[in-house]
């Protein structure tokens, strides 16, 4: 594998992903526009995921834990796979903002472009994840998720400060601070899908 | 150079430190062990004093009081006389505020086992052990204000205003919150009543969440952290700021606890409202430590203890967004009485305290013994461990607490609860044995620590430093 040449597929970032000691010097190496980032990886990538929801909440329905399984509708499972590919798309190109802000504070480059493509390589693991969504039970994702998880957050440590070119301590300090934008993003997003939910996107729930 | 051989009382924050840790293993073990119970219900052997009502409240007054108030003490006593150069006020009284709460701790500990209960969350211990608890809070007030008023130098440095909120605000909690009538010397019934009671035990629960486990652990991290990054805080006017604003705005927010419940609505909404004005105060506080943090990169190359304090500022940054999120009421709807309520307390809990504290210690004792760490391998070990304890930790508790709020919610065609509630919570238990799993990985990482600091301070004195002399006028 040419581990300098940094080709925007999806394919390319999951070799990366599994070479995490090649990708930092891959990305670093590169200046991908933002453009092409965001068509030939955020968004076909973003398209997974809800996809993958659909699929399995139409063909099986979400367990929740308690007994038989919750049907949403149709037209409420578009609904909420349309919300998941924007939530997606907001989470690549906020965390690539955050990361690009930061920037200057750790002494890394400032490239949107670069930092887009470096937040795909971190999110990579929880994409493919997301084929845990064809099972839609709430627990069997949550152990799918968590090794991705872990991955991804091994990639943030381990990568940064190769692909955005800064020391490895600087690193380690603005992948922590990505990491607090990150718990705070899910965290909200919890929240604004709750308070969704219990608005009335999703099954009834009598509130 | 020793002035009128005066001398920094040291070895009290020593001995605390030691009883903090105690405290934490103690009560992590004791977390396990309650965790593991909700998995196999039947490993209390059908023993009270094992049993899940009598070992959870062990596990939070352990963790709570026992390890962080400790952790408080320890540091409050060593950075007040730093920030003051002068040494403490009344140094055996000192000695008997450490030594008392340990003895506090330890029979509360006992009482809880033996069943006894004031039936008050995070305040449960009887009234005996409230009186002693007055009595040793009130002598740690005489020390650390005695302390400051002799000071040296005129400014009160920041983190003695968080430390001296801790101190007032706790006292007041307390006392108002444990007034009863004694009916023996096991039992109390509570001066307040009804809505009333409810309304005055969550004005406490709520401010020892604010004064103790955020205030307090301010106070540290505004002492310790510019010490770690040898560096002074990046906007001293932004911390003072902060101290007012976060004083003035939490003492309102308890309420949220009450949604949905029979207090007055309008109380319901201040307590939603002033949550939310929190959160200013609260990330001025991250914006600083995250700035002083980022210009001292280069002593993460020396010193393995920044990355908890780092790592804590992510955790405080997390837990004190989503406690006013979840102070909304379309939110709240949802999150009460679940498993996200426990996820977000352990957040704040592991993520923030527990981090900044082992930071504070790895940086504290071996100064303390003039020695140094003895291995920074094994406190890195300590650092991933914890991550991922509380990582996991939080995401089994989201995913356990937004299933059993949306179930509990879910109604049929003819508007009847579609799960049972055992049902529902039988469904839970492999949450419940991730948090388990979460819970000792964390915990292992704090034994790696005890046993590490413990190398570290084996065999060696408490190094003599005595305060900076004083600076003349004009000079």
């Amino acid at each position: 594998m040419h581990a300098r040449l940094l080709v925007l597929t999806p394919w390319h970032f999951v070799r990366l992903m599994i070479r995490p000691s090649d990708a930092g010097a891959c990305l670093a190496s590169a200046a991908p526009e933002t453009s092409a980032v965001l068509l030939r990886l955020v968004i076909p990538l973003s398209l997974v995921p809800p996809l993958l929801a659909y699929i399995g909440g139409a063909v099986f329905g979400w367990h929740l834990g308690g007994g038989t399984p919750l049907y949403i509708s149709p037209a409420g499972l578009t609904l909420i796979s349309l919300g998941y590919f924007v939530a997606l798309i907001t989470g690549f190109l906020s965390t690539a903002a955050v990361a690009s802000w930061m920037a200057d504070t750790y002494g890394a480059k400032r490239e949107y472009g670069t930092h887009l493509a470096f937040v795909v390589l971190v999110g990579m693991p929880v994409i493919l994840a997301s084929v845990g969504h064809l099972a839609p039970h709430a627990f069997v994702n949550m152990i799918v998720l968590i090794p991705a998880l872990i991955w991804s957050l091994y990639l943030l440590y381990r990568c940064l400060p190769a692909a955005l070119g800064t020391s490895p301590e600087r690193g380690m300090l603005m992948a922590s601070s990505l990491v607090a934008y990150l718990l705070v993003a899910g965290v909200s997003l919890l929240g604004i899908t709750v308070v969704l939910w219990t608005g009335g996107i999703g099954p009834t729930l009598g509130v | 150079m020793k002035l009128n051989g005066e001398q920094y009382h040291d070895r009290v924050t020593a001995w605390l430190t030691g009883f903090a840790i105690f405290w934490s293993l103690l009560g992590m073990a004791s977390g396990v062990y309650v965790a593991a119970e909700l998995v196999w219900p039947t490993i209390d052997f059908g023993h009270e004093w094992l049993s899940y009502g009598r070992l959870r409240n062990l596990h939070t007054n352990t963790v709570i009081f026992g390890f962080g108030i400790s952790a408080l003490m320890a540091t409050a006593f060593y950075s007040v006389q730093r920030t003051c150069h002068v040494p403490l006020f009344a140094p055996r009284l000192a000695w008997f505020c450490a030594l008392g709460w340990q003895a506090g701790m330890l029979g509360g500990g006992i009482s809880l086992l033996a069943g006894w209960n004031g039936g008050k969350e995070y305040a449960e211990l009887e009234w005996p052990f409230d009186i002693a608890i007055a009595v040793i809070w009130i002598s740690f007030a005489i020390v650390f204000f005695g302390t400051i008023a002799k000071r040296r130098i005129q400014p009160i440095y920041v983190s003695n205003w968080f430390y001296g909120a801790l101190i007032i605000v706790v006292a007041m909690l307390h006392i108002v919150n444990s007034l009863a009538i004694p009916v023996t010397w096991s039992k109390s019934y509570s001066l307040f009543a009804g809505t009333q009671d409810a309304v005055v035990q969550w004005w406490y629960g709520h401010n020892a969440v604010g004064f103790l486990l955020t205030g307090g652990f301010l106070g540290m991290l505004y002492y310790f952290l510019p010490k770690h990054a040898d560096r002074p805080i990046w906007s001293y006017r932004l911390s003072i700021i902060a101290f007012w604003a976060f004083t003035y705005s939490y003492i309102w927010a308890g309420p949220h606890h009450l949604h949905y419940n029979a207090v007055p609505e309008w109380v319901q909404s201040l307590g939603m409202v002033m949550s939310l004005v929190l959160l200013a105060p609260s990330w001025a506080t991250l914006v600083n430590g995250v700035m002083t943090v980022a210009g001292a990169w280069e002593k993460l190359r020396t010193d393995p203890a920044l990355k908890f304090i780092v790592l804590s500022l992510a955790f405080y940054g997390l837990a004190t967004f989503e406690g006013p999120m979840m102070a909304i009421k379309s939110v709240n709807v949802v999150s009460h009485f679940t498993d996200w309520t426990i996820g977000h307390v352990h957040s704040g809990a592991l993520g923030w305290n527990a981090l900044i504290t082992f930071g504070t210690f790895y940086f504290l004792l071996p100064r303390l013994v003039g020695a140094e760490l003895y291995s920074t391998r094994l406190a890195n070990w300590h650092f991933w461990l914890a991550l991922a304890g509380v990582m996991l930790y939080v995401l089994a508790m989201w995913g356990a607490g937004v299933s059993q709020g949306l179930l509990w919610l879910s109604l049929d065609e003819i508007g009847e609860l579609s799960y049972s509630f055992k049902d529902i919570m039988a469904s839970m238990k492999p949450y419940y044995a991730l948090r388990m799993v979460a819970g000792f990985t964390f915990f292992a990482g704090a034994v790696l620590m005890a046993f590490n600091l413990w190398m570290t301070a084996k065999g060696r004195r408490i190094v003599c430093i005595a305060p900076p002399p004083p600076v003349r006028e004009g000079a």
